[in-house]
């Protein structure tokens, strides 16, 4: 391994693979200063960083439950539709029979794992394939939310459109700034310091080389400059704004979730499925049951999304959740996620829907059509995932093709192994 | 490995340059201007917010607003919403328009009750929200309200649609079909009151007659007031009531676009041709009327609108109260809005020369 390599990794997290992250992340920082140049600073203002989490977050959650789904190896068409079956039967239900919105919630998320159960029947234990199930589930649940709300606009009560449109309250002296949003970013702060620290203990504990102090300064400075400008950002926008609960909501699934997919046995197991079916239940990983947790999960985390964009619009509506599956299967994509399942990663996915967001928003601030936002987007979901495929065949190495090392999977040729073996990212994995 | 850390670094030092800047609480956003009285620079930037391009009507609105403020001495930033995810993206348009500071933002919404939040933010970062064409529900920070007389639209529909069966077949009783627009537009149900206080009566009477005997705004609804639905719709009322013989006299239709996708279904089954209304006076129902295929459109001049819409523009820019005509009869479901109607025009074959003579594109097509 070249001293360059060596570096990267001790520099990105101890494995090669924690060092593809770096490429995205650069992507995305390259595009946000892009916009932040050509929109005169826009982009990175208090109140547009606060308007971009609330506008994207719901789509992020999809997003999540979506990189689960591909890597195992299918498809979900039917997340837009769930959501918005969900949303007006918590809308319906609320302006009904009054009930309170928390039980509103809980009873939206049963929903969804009903509507998930059901899903997951077929393409687990029936052997449908995903991409029919869901187009079934596509037309099935948005039906079903005509149906339920006669393609009437629903209005949801005040407490409910917290989740969506809330932001957390003003306390504590007056500090010119949001007070909570400043705690949440010291605690995020003290977050990757712990992070570090433990890290380098435990590579001290199992006796391996611990990478030099410089190393461990910069990995947790360079972060927490990036933090605390974030903080201050939201927590400096307009009085009563402060960073969005719904950007709360993602940050606590992205947490867990990059947990359950990195560190448990199940979570790897999804990973073991996507790479190679056969071997992997031949290993005694349970296929059926990882599938169906798997489009279950989904359809929890698309009910999720759903009511947290009712709660932003204030009301259910015929519309919602249109077009939300694309969204969120090009957030996965361009995140670096395989199309033959098997690799990619939570964080990946997540930083892929925010270069799409960015995007967006950037050139909405820019005053360009949605006609043309909409060319670009396409354009940029095409040459990202060519540019993996083309990179991948010719083996060169090249800046752009180092910048999209990244975007290629994790834990290379899933087998049993669920621990992440370090190895070179090149080898191609057997399609599952 | 250098290459990274320098651009680490530069992040890193870009960030640092960038925290600098000072928190925007101390700034002058405190939604201080939207006390009327005060009025803002006359080269403020104007935001309008359109539906998708499903109808020329919007184009056209577009075009204006874009000449019109500039005219008037404004920037300004006008918007549709994409075709396939029209919600959303006009809630993040609108968003952009009030980070971008715009003074004004005009909205012609795609979903009415589903834009309280970006509203408030409008309101709250100090700029006011006229709504166009369109009514926003259920929030208090809606401004004005400025479009055509949605009532009397569709009484005037409705009238259209008794004359032209009258003078087909002096004698009813008259067999009809309705359709009403969007379900999630607030004017669909307007119109509709409109047409069935003229219809109505009728209908009781027994003169006239809805051969399905659908009359209830759900079941006449046109979900998105798309061509594709309303041929839909008028495909299986053909097939379910009108294939044996009986005969169909008229159609309600609440706008041009329903009433082609009518004509065309009509046209494919074979049948002869209905009084079918209209509304909007789209380039295609104007060639329509004048080859004596559909019946009536109504001329809301989207000149006169807009023009309308730019003298509010003016008006608040000046610190002037805009002139208003109507303050009580569009309640939102928390306030009522102050609105300015202009009124509507029906248009059969008969005026069409008269009553476009203005119009550039459609008068050639008149003559």
């Amino acid at each position: 391994m070249s001293r360059v390599k060596e570096l990267q990794k001790s520099l990105f997290a101890g494995t090669t693979s924690n060092a593809r992250q770096f490429g995205m992340i650069f992507t995305l920082v390259a595009i946000v200063l892009l916009f932040q140049i050509l929109t005169d600073g826009l982009t990175l203002n208090s109140s547009n960083l606060i308007s971009l989490v609330s506008q994207y977050s719901y789509i992020l959650i999809l997003a999540i439950g979506m990189l689960m789904v591909i890597v195992a190896g299918h498809i979900d068409l039917s997340v837009g539709s769930v959501a918005a079956v969900v949303g007006i039967i918590v809308a319906k239900v609320m302006q009904e029979y009054d009930l309170a919105w928390p039980l509103a919630i809980v009873l939206g998320l049963l929903v969804g794992a009903v509507i998930g159960a059901w899903q997951g029947f077929w393409v687990a234990y029936v052997g449908v394939p995903a991409f029919i199930v869901t187009l079934a589930g596509m037309l099935l649940f948005r039906g079903m939310n005509q149906y339920i709300g006669s393609a009437n606009t629903i209005p949801v009560p005040e407490g409910f459109r917290e989740i969506g449109a809330g932001f957390l309250p003003e306390v504590g002296p007056d500090t010119g700034y949001n007070n909570p949003t400043l705690l949440l970013g010291l605690l995020v702060c003290v977050a990757v310091v712990i992070r570090e620290w433990r890290a380098r203990r435990t590579r001290r504990e199992m006796a391996a080389e611990v990478w030099p102090m410089w190393i461990s300064v910069i990995r947790v400075v360079v972060p927490l400059i990036v933090i605390v400008f974030a903080t201050l950002r939201f927590a400096g926008g307009r009085v009563g704004t402060s960073f969005p609960i719904s950007g709360i909501i993602l940050g606590v699934l992205v947490v867990i979730y990059s947990f359950i997919t990195r560190n448990t046995a199940g979570g790897r197991h999804i990973y073991a499925v996507g790479g190679n079916a056969r071997a992997a239940e031949l290993s005694g990983v349970k296929l059926k049951r990882v599938n169906f947790l798997v489009m279950l999960n989904m359809s929890v985390l698309a009910a999720l999304a759903g009511m947290i964009f009712v709660a932003r619009s204030a009301a259910s509506g015929p519309q919602d959740g249109l077009n939300w599956e694309l969204d969120a299967i090009a957030a996965v994509f361009i995140g670096g996620a395989a199309v033959s399942g098997g690799l990619g990663t939570i964080s990946g996915s997540i930083v892929g829907g925010l270069v799409m967001a960015v995007l967006n928003n950037g050139l909405q601030l820019m005053g360009v059509g949605i006609d043309r936002v909409q060319m670009i987007k396409g354009l940029v979901l095409l040459l990202a995932v060519a540019l993996d495929v083309y990179n991948k065949n010719r083996g060169h190495f090249s800046i752009i093709g180092s910048l999209m090392r990244p975007f290629r999977r994790a834990a290379p040729a899933a087998t049993t192994t669920p621990i992440e073996s370090g190895q070179e990212p090149a080898k191609t994995p057997v399609a599952g | 490995m250098r290459k990274y850390l320098a651009r680490g670094v530069a992040a890193g030092a870009i960030a640092l340059l960038a925290l600098t800047a000072c928190s925007e609480r101390s700034g002058s956003s405190g939604g201080d201007s939207a006390d009327s009285g005060k009025g803002f620079p006359a080269d403020a930037l104007i935001g309008v917010a359109l539906p998708a391009k499903t109808s020329e009507n919007w184009v056209l609105a577009g075009d204006l607003f874009v000449n019109g403020l500039k005219e008037a001495g404004f920037q300004s930033d006008v918007q549709y919403a994409g075709a396939s995810s029209t919600v959303s993206d006009q809630q993040n348009q609108i968003q952009a328009m009030v980070t971008k500071g715009a003074k004004v933002i005009v909205i012609g919404a795609t979903d009415a009750s589903q834009l309280s939040t970006q509203v408030k933010a409008a309101k709250d970062a100090g700029a006011y929200v006229i709504a166009y064409d369109r009514l926003i529900k259920n929030t208090p920070d809606v401004d004005y309200y400025v479009a055509y007389d949605n009532f009397k639209v569709g009484q005037l529909q409705g009238q259209a649609l008794l004359d032209g069966m009258k003078a087909k077949k002096p004698n009813g009783p008259y067999t009809i079909e309705l359709f009403s627009g969007s379900p999630d537009d607030n004017n669909s149900a307007v119109f509709f009151d409109g047409a069935m206080s003229v219809l109505k009566p009728e209908i009781d009477k027994g003169t006239v007659v809805v051969g399905s005997g659908q009359t209830d705004i759900k079941q006449t609804a046109i979900e998105g007031w798309k061509a594709e639905n309303a041929q839909r719709r008028m495909d299986s009322l053909l097939t379910s009531t009108y294939s044996t013989g009986k005969t169909l006299d008229g159609v309600l239709s609440p706008n041009d676009t329903l009433a082609r996708a009518i004509i065309t279904s009509v046209k494919g089954a074979g049948k002869p041709l209905p009084v079918v209304t209209g509304q909007d006076s789209e380039v295609e129902s104007v060639k329509s009327i004048m080859a004596g295929e559909q019946y009536s459109t109504i001329n809301k001049d989207t000149r006169n609108l807009v023009k309308q819409t730019i003298q509010m523009i003016k008006d608040l820019q000046q610190g002037k109260e805009p002139e208003v005509n109507d303050t009580t009869s569009y309640n939102n479901g928390v306030k009522v809005v102050p609105a300015y109607l202009l009124p509507p025009q029906i248009v059969t074959k008969a005026n069409a020369a008269e009553a476009y003579a203005n119009d550039p594109i459609l008068a050639p097509l008149t003559k």
